[in-house]
């Protein structure tokens, strides 16, 4: 429990905490705005026929925001080793299972409070730009899905760091899996390899939770595809966790 | 009796040379700055590696197989040549002149802006044959367009309202065509000369309609209805001046696909000619450049975007750190003009992305060219690119350039946030998130993205060239981008040069 509330104070009063969870909120729902009102049944034959995933179209900003996310993970324990403080950290604290868990609880939290607010936002936005955005299971699950995307990104920011032990490191490599490798999965040729990529890649795979229609088009399920996304935030986090248990500090 | 000497001691001086304090000196220094840091040379080898790996990994995961045979134009690129042809030989020189009076859709899936019906000369019946032609279009008035890839607009016209007067002049190698609206007055749309043409010719009346096609985009997948076009153009006044061996029109469909061919793939046109001298023709099929084949450039570029990441990191790295340890105020106490300071890291960072990415480029291109070629990319529908051409130069160097703009773009949001998280978060998000949104977002928006965003740099990599007179949808996810070449690039100096300049302002205004 001491563990929890030292982190807890070390998040808290940091200032780029709050700025970071800020920008979260504001800018997934400043873009999951601008991609619905984007929407033009101009394109389609008639409304009726336009098949647009209007859900998925208010969740656009998740994508922003994930790199957000993964900053905040990362800055969290890149920013004691770069400073130091990491040293005095394990003085108070020698387990550091439990130093990492701590953190990983503490930024979870957080996380999922602002993507919470976040993706509500989005959605209600969306919903007084479009009256007919449906309300239903599915929806419920892309919104759920969205925040645990948020929360899994920045605990695969928090492992990146503790791996790396650097802020930058960790950052770059994320932003690699977050936005290079979907680019990858859409623009290689092979449609093996493009359905390699959308199943087993963290990032393509984790964002069909955003989808509440067309799933049989999808290449992974929903849920199975927030998974392969969880396997890779939480395996990371274990790796990481060896090797801080491992390693000098 | 001795004297001593006396001794003046001359006052101290400097023994630095005075351009010590040059740019030249400035330029080594940051040369040493970074060099010196064994982590961002490893990164810069990394960069380059990853680079060619991806670009080869791209490569090999493409190949073709044999589709229906393709035509070649001219000039070796590969074109569309089916049409409906009402024709007769010429021997030597002469003009055809021909009213439209009509063209209607025959297929009720709509006419296509770039239906053609007008005259043609033609050097022999085989696609792909030197042509020049004259035309009235239902969306872009009247064209004269020779050998595929050449189009001229002539004066605007509508069928629906007014018939159209044509005509196509033969002087030796020298085609002159012109439109007429009452058939006195004619104005000539332009003259054209096409080496090697024959003494005798095929001349006539021609009716093409490509294929139609409209985009419906949502989530999850991209539909495209292909109304596989079919149009009747009707003519009148048919006069030919000049010799011909034979004694009256002949019908033939130019170009026709094979017997094999998919069933309801293609109909065979008609022309039906009425005792009072009009002539009906209903064909489908285009002359024009074939734009759907795969683009073999952009397909050896697919590492530029992971290499691109590792240019951020050390774009930012080599101003953040020396803001994170202090240094940066000793380099401004040797140096107090922080512009020259600005200046120096700027050219040694652009410098040594640009060699790095130029190396990893021209590399990564000649081995995924090699791969793609035992994929089954031959001539001549696959021409050898050749590294020192364009288009392939153009995206080898396009490409590296790219990848040292990005560089300078994180160098000087460094210095505005002076914050490596944040700097290369930023940049990363501002040149790939479009890429990803344009894959999924309505196409209007996914298309504004492309053209304002520093994504649309990559449109450097492109070896397809679009040409206005194909109708052609421009979709994200098949590699297009709606920016020429260098027009694309010009979008990402914008936003570099913008950046510069911001920091030049804030590093002047700022303590350090």
């Amino acid at each position: 429990m001491r563990q929890l509330h030292a982190e807890w104070t070390k998040l808290r009063t940091l200032p780029s905490t709050w700025w970071l969870l800020a920008a979260t909120v504001a800018l997934t729902a400043a873009v999951g705005a601008a991609a619905v009102s984007s929407l033009t049944t101009r394109i389609c034959p008639s409304p009726t026929a336009c098949h647009e995933d209007t859900v998925k179209l208010a969740l656009t900003g998740v994508q922003l925001s994930q790199a957000i996310c993964l900053v905040l993970g990362a800055l969290s324990i890149g920013a004691e080793y770069a400073t130091g403080t990491i040293r005095t950290t394990l003085t108070a604290m020698p387990g550091r299972w439990r130093v990492l868990a701590s953190k990983a609880a503490t930024l979870s939290l957080l996380t999922a409070v602002a993507g919470a607010l976040a993706v509500l936002s989005s959605l209600g936005l969306a919903h007084l730009i479009l009256p007919t955005t449906p309300t239903n299971s599915a929806t419920l699950r892309a919104a759920a899905g969205s925040i645990l995307i948020l929360v899994l990104v920045t605990l695969l920011g928090l492992s990146l760091a503790t791996l790396l032990r650097d802020t930058a490191g960790a950052i770059t490599l994320g932003l690699g899996i977050l936005y290079v490798v979907p680019v990858l999965s859409h623009l290689v040729n092979s449609p093996t390899w493009q359905h390699r990529f959308q199943r087993w890649a963290p990032m393509p795979a984790g964002l069909s939770i955003q989808a509440t229609t067309n799933l049989e088009r999808l290449a992974i399920g929903p849920w199975p595809g927030l998974g392969v996304l969880a396997a890779y935030a939480v395996g990371l986090l274990g790796v990481g966790g060896a090797w801080f248990r491992l390693r000098d500090a | 009796m001795t004297t001593t000497p006396t001794r003046t001691v001359p006052p101290y001086r400097s023994v630095l040379h005075p351009a010590r304090a040059g740019f030249v000196h400035l330029l080594r220094a940051e040369w040493t700055k970074f060099w010196t840091v064994r982590a961002w040379l490893l990164v810069l080898a990394v960069a380059a590696v990853v680079t060619v790996v991806i670009c080869q990994l791209g490569a090999s995961g493409s190949s073709v197989s044999g589709g229906p045979p393709i035509v070649l134009g001219p000039g070796g690129e590969v074109v569309n040549d089916a049409f409906r042809l009402t024709h007769r030989t010429l021997t030597g020189d002469g003009t055809v002149t021909a009213r439209v009076t009509g063209l209607k859709d025959a297929s009720g899936k709509g006419l296509g802006p770039w239906t053609k019906a007008g005259i043609i000369v033609k050097s022999s019946l085989k696609p792909g044959s030197p042509y020049a032609a004259v035309m009235a279009t239902p969306g872009h008035g009247v064209r004269m367009q020779w050998n595929f890839t050449h189009d001229k607009a002539g004066p605007s016209s509508d069928l629906t309202k007014a018939p159209q007067w044509l005509r196509l002049k033969r002087l030796g190698e020298k085609l002159t065509g012109y439109a007429s609206v009452d058939g006195q007055n004619w104005t000539r749309l332009g003259e054209v000369r096409l080496d090697g043409l024959p003494g005798t010719v095929q001349v006539g009346l021609f009716v093409a309609a490509p294929v139609h096609e409209i985009v419906h985009r949502s989530f999850g997948g991209t539909s495209e209805v292909a109304g596989s076009g079919q149009a009747t153009g009707t003519f009148d006044h048919l006069t030919f001046q000049g010799k011909s061996t034979d004694n009256g029109w002949t019908a033939t469909d130019v170009g026709a696909p094979a017997p094999d061919a998919r069933p309801g793939n293609s109909r065979p046109g008609t022309t039906t000619v009425s005792p009072t001298g009009t002539y009906a023709l209903t064909g489908q099929g285009d002359i024009a450049p074939d734009e759907n084949s795969p683009d073999m450039v952009q397909m050896s570029f697919q590492g530029v975007f992971m290499g691109l990441l590792f240019m951020v990191a050390l774009g930012t790295l080599f101003v953040t750190t020396e803001y994170k340890r202090g240094l940066i105020r000793t380099t401004f106490t040797a140096t107090p003009s922080r512009l020259k300071v600005l200046a120096a890291k700027t050219t040694v960072i652009a410098t040594i992305t640009f060699t790095t990415g130029l190396i990893a480029t021209a590399i990564g291109f000649t081995l995924a060219q090699r791969t793609l070629r035992s994929n089954g990319f031959k001539p001549p529908e696959f021409p050898d690119l050749s590294l020192l051409e364009n288009p392939a130069l153009r995206a080898v160097v396009g490409s590296a350039v790219l990848l040292s703009l990005v560089a300078v773009l994180a160098l000087s949001l460094g210095v505005v946030l002076r914050n490596s998280a944040g700097t290369i978060a930023t940049v990363v998000v501002l040149v790939i998130l479009p890429q990803i949104l344009s894959f999924a977002l309505p196409l209007p928006v996914a298309q504004w993205l492309l053209r304002a965003t520093p994504a649309a740099a990559f449109a450097i990599q492109q070896g397809v060239t679009y040409y206005p007179q194909v109708q052609h949808n421009c979709l994200p996810e098949s590699g297009c981008y709606p920016l020429t070449p260098y027009h694309g690039l010009a979008v990402l100096v914008a936003y570099t040069a913008a950046a510069l300049l911001l920091a030049a302002w804030t590093v002047r205004r700022r303590d350090a």
